[in-house]
C-alpha cells in the first residue's frame, strides 16, 4: 500500500494585484521523501511556500496536513510543521539553549520531557559545546543548524527547508546534507527549495519544477532529466562554431535557444538529437555529458520548452 | 476592513507566549532595560517639581493652593503611564519586527500574527506599571519627608489603573510602528504626537481651557483625563469623573488602534 502523504495541496492560486503568481499548483509529499520545489526566481516558490506556511491565504485551493485540511485545522497543522526559513530569525537575545527552549513555548500541546528533547537536538546538531553562547558567536554554518534544530523542537512530521545552505562553505553544505539525508530517514516529510541543482539532485526523492506560478514538471530528477531534456548535454565552445548557426539549428530542431554560459553553449539532446547535430556541425568539436537539473534550470530560466506545462 | 479586535485573544496562551518572550528578554537585562528609563522621571520631579517649582510656589487647584511638587507629582506618573508603552511599543517592538525578524520567527510557528499584536501591546503596557511604580515608591518616600502632600493610600492602586490606560497607549503606538519606513521616521509620531499629547494634558502645568480649541482637544486627549484622575485621588484623596473618562476612552482607544493596528501590521509583514 502506498503511503499516505503528510502534506497535500490541490488547486493552489494566488493573485497579487491582478497577476496569477500562483496558478492552479498541486503539490504532495510522503513521510520519509524529500520534496525539491525548484524554479526560477519569481516562479512562485515564495507565495507556496509562504501559503503552506499559513502566512497568507490562498485565493483558491486547498492544503491538507495529514488528513486535516490546513483551513480548518490551522492550529493543529502548524503544530505538525517546522520551518526552517531562509533569513536568519534566530532570537539573538538568547542563547542557543535557550532558543530552542523559548521557541518550544510557541507550541501546544507542550512536551514533558523537553529537557530531554533540547539534549537530543543539540547532540544531533553537534550544537553541545555552543549551548550557552549567543547565535552572533556562531559561525554561518552552525547558525543554520540551530536554525534546522530550532524547527524541529516540538518534533514536527513535516520540515520546510527554504534554500538551508545558502551562504555556506563546502564543508558547510555537506554537514547540512548530512543532517537532511538522517532527518529523511527519521520519516520526516521535508520539502526543499534551494538554487543548488547539484543539492536538489542529491536530496531529492520528487522534484517539483515551477515555472511562472504552474508546476511544469514533477517526478525523480533523473526521471525529470531524460523526459525532459534528454540523455545528453552537449558543451560546444562558442568559437567552434559560425555565430548564430547554431541557435538557428536548436531552434528549428529543439524548438528552443540553448543556453549560454560563459564561453560554451549547453545543448541538452536525445541520442537522435546528438546524431543531428553531429552531422549538421561535422567540424565542431564539443564534449558530452549526463544533463544535470543545472541545465533544465537553464532551460527554464530562457524559457525553453521545459517552461511549458507538461501533461502527464 | 474586518472590525474584529480578537479580544478574545488577548488572554490566548499564544499572546502570553509573547509577553513572556518579551519579559524574559527584559530579565535578562534588567540593569540597562529598567533603570535608566526608570530614573529620568525622578530627575524630571528633582529638576522641574523640586527646582522649577521653588520660584513657582504654589498653583491653584480645584480652589486650593497647591505646592507646585505637589501638583505636578500626579502628572509626572501619568506622562511615566503614557510614555513607556508608547516608546516601547514604538521603538522595540518596530526592532523586534523589523531589524531582528523576531516576528518571523515566531510566526512559523503556533502563534498568529494577532496573538503577537495582543502580546506587544500588554507587554508594552506592563512596562508601564513597571516604570510607574518606581515613580510612585519615590513620591511615597518625597511624601513621607514632607517634600510633596499628597494622599500616599492611592499611591499603590495607580500603576494598575495605568496599567488599562497603557493598553491603548501601546496599541496607538502600533499604529505607527506598521507604517512607517524606517526607525529614522519614528520622529515624526515622537514628536508630532507623543510630545503634543504631553503637552496638553495638565501633566505639568495647568492648561488655559477658556480657549474653546484647546478645550475640546483636551478633552479628547487620555493623557489628560489620566493626569487629572491621578491629581484628584493624590490631591483630592478621592475618584472623579476623569476616572470613569479615563477608563472609557482607554477601552475605545484600545479598541480601535487594536483592530487598526493588527491591519496594518499584517499588511507590513506578511504582504496582505
Amino acid at each position: 500500500m502506498a503511503p499516505s502523504p503528510l502534506l497535500v495541496a490541490r488547486g493552489l492560486c494566488k493573485s497579487y494585484e491582478g497577476s496569477r503568481v500562483v496558478d492552479g499548483l498541486d503539490l504532495h509529499c510522503d513521510a520519509g521523501t524529500v520534496l525539491g520545489l525548484l524554479g526560477p526566481n519569481g516562479a512562485g516558490k515564495t507565495t507556496t511556500l509562504r501559503m503552506l506556511y499559513g502566512f497568507i491565504e490562498p485565493d483558491a485551493g486547498e492544503i491538507r496536513y495529514g488528513a486535516k485540511p490546513f483551513a480548518a485545522h490551522r492550529s493543529a497543522c502548524k503544530r505538525m510543521i517546522g520551518v526552517c526559513a531562509q533569513e536568519d530569525t534566530l532570537d539573538h537575545d538568547f542563547s542557543v539553549e535557550r532558543n530552542l527552549r523559548v521557541y518550544a513555548t510557541y507550541f501546544r500541546p507542550r512536551r514533558a520531557d523537553i529537557d530531554k528533547r533540547i539534549a537530543h537536538l543539540l547532540d544531533l546538531f553537534g550544537l553541545t559545546a555552543h549551548a550557552h553562547q549567543l547565535p552572533a558567536q556562531l559561525s554561518g554554518g552552525f547558525k543554520r543548524r540551530l536554525m534546522i534544530a530550532r524547527s524541529l523542537v516540538h518534533e514536527p512530521q513535516v520540515l520546510f527547508l527554504d534554500e538551508p545552505t545558502t551562504g555556506l562553505d563546502p564543508a558547510a553544505r555537506v554537514e547540512v546534507w548530512q543532517l537532511i539525508a538522517r532527518l529523511r530517514e527519521q520519516g520526516l516529510a521535508i520539502i526543499l527549495t534551494t538554487h543548488y541543482m547539484d543539492e536538489a539532485e542529491r536530496l531529492s526523492d520528487q522534484c517539483l519544477i515551477l515555472s511562472a506560478g504552474k508546476a511544469v514538471a514533477q517526478g525523480a530528477p533523473r526521471e525529470l532529466l531524460g523526459t525532459i531534456l534528454g540523455e545528453h548535454v552537449a558543451i560546444v565552445p562558442a568559437a567552434q562554431i559560425e555565430p548564430g548557426a547554431l541557435e538557428r539549428w536548436a531552434l528549428a530542431e529543439l524548438g528552443a535557444a540553448p543556453a549560454r554560459v560563459l564561453h560554451d553553449w549547453h545543448v541538452p539532446l536525445t541520442a537522435a538529437q546528438l546524431v543531428a547535430f553531429s552531422v549538421q556541425f561535422p567540424d565542431a568539436r564539443f564534449a558530452v555529458r549526463d544533463p544535470t537539473l543545472e541545465d533544465l534550470f537553464l532551460q527554464l530560466s530562457a524559457g525553453g520548452p521545459a517552461a511549458r506545462p507538461r501533461t502527464p | 476592513m474586518n472590525w474584529n479586535p480578537h479580544l478574545g485573544d488577548l488572554f490566548d496562551w499564544r499572546s502570553r507566549a509573547v509577553f513572556a518572550r518579551n519579559a524574559r528578554v527584559y530579565m535578562r537585562n534588567w540593569r540597562t532595560a529598567f533603570l535608566p528609563p526608570a530614573i529620568e522621571p525622578i530627575v524630571s520631579f528633582l529638576a522641574f517639581g523640586l527646582g522649577l517649582g521653588a520660584f513657582v510656589g504654589s498653583i491653584q487647584y480645584q480652589g486650593s493652593a497647591v505646592g507646585y511638587a505637589s501638583y505636578m507629582a500626579p502628572g509626572l506618573l501619568a506622562q511615566t503611564v503614557f510614555a513607556t508603552p508608547f516608546f516601547e511599543a514604538l521603538y522595540s517592538s518596530y526592532v523586534r519586527m523589523f531589524y531582528q525578524k523576531t516576528w518571523d520567527g515566531i510566526l512559523a510557528t503556533q502563534v498568529e500574527l494577532r496573538h503577537i499584536v495582543w502580546g506587544e501591546i500588554t507587554w508594552a503596557s506592563a512596562r508601564g506599571v513597571g516604570n510607574a511604580t518606581v515613580v510612585a515608591c519615590v513620591l511615597g518616600g518625597l511624601n513621607l519627608s514632607g517634600v510633596v502632600h499628597l494622599q500616599w493610600q492611592w499611591l499603590p492602586l495607580l500603576p494598575l489603573i495605568g496599567f488599562v490606560a497603557g493598553w491603548s497607549f501601546a496599541a496607538f503606538a502600533l499604529l505607527f510602528t506598521a507604517v512607517v519606513p524606517s526607525i529614522d521616521h519614528m520622529n515624526y509620531p515622537v514628536f508630532l504626537v507623543g510630545v503634543p499629547l504631553g503637552l496638553i494634558s495638565n501633566t505639568y502645568f495647568p492648561l488655559p481651557v477658556h480657549n474653546p480649541v484647546l478645550a475640546v482637544l483636551v478633552q479628547c486627549n487620555p493623557i489628560y483625563h489620566l493626569s487629572e484622575s491621578f491629581r484628584s485621588l493624590l490631591l483630592r484623596g478621592q475618584p472623579d469623573l476623569h476616572l470613569l473618562w479615563l477608563f472609557v476612552s482607554s477601552a475605545v482607544f484600545l479598541l480601535i488602534c487594536a483592530t487598526v493596528a493588527q491591519r496594518l501590521v499584517r499588511r507590513r509583514v506578511l504582504g496582505e
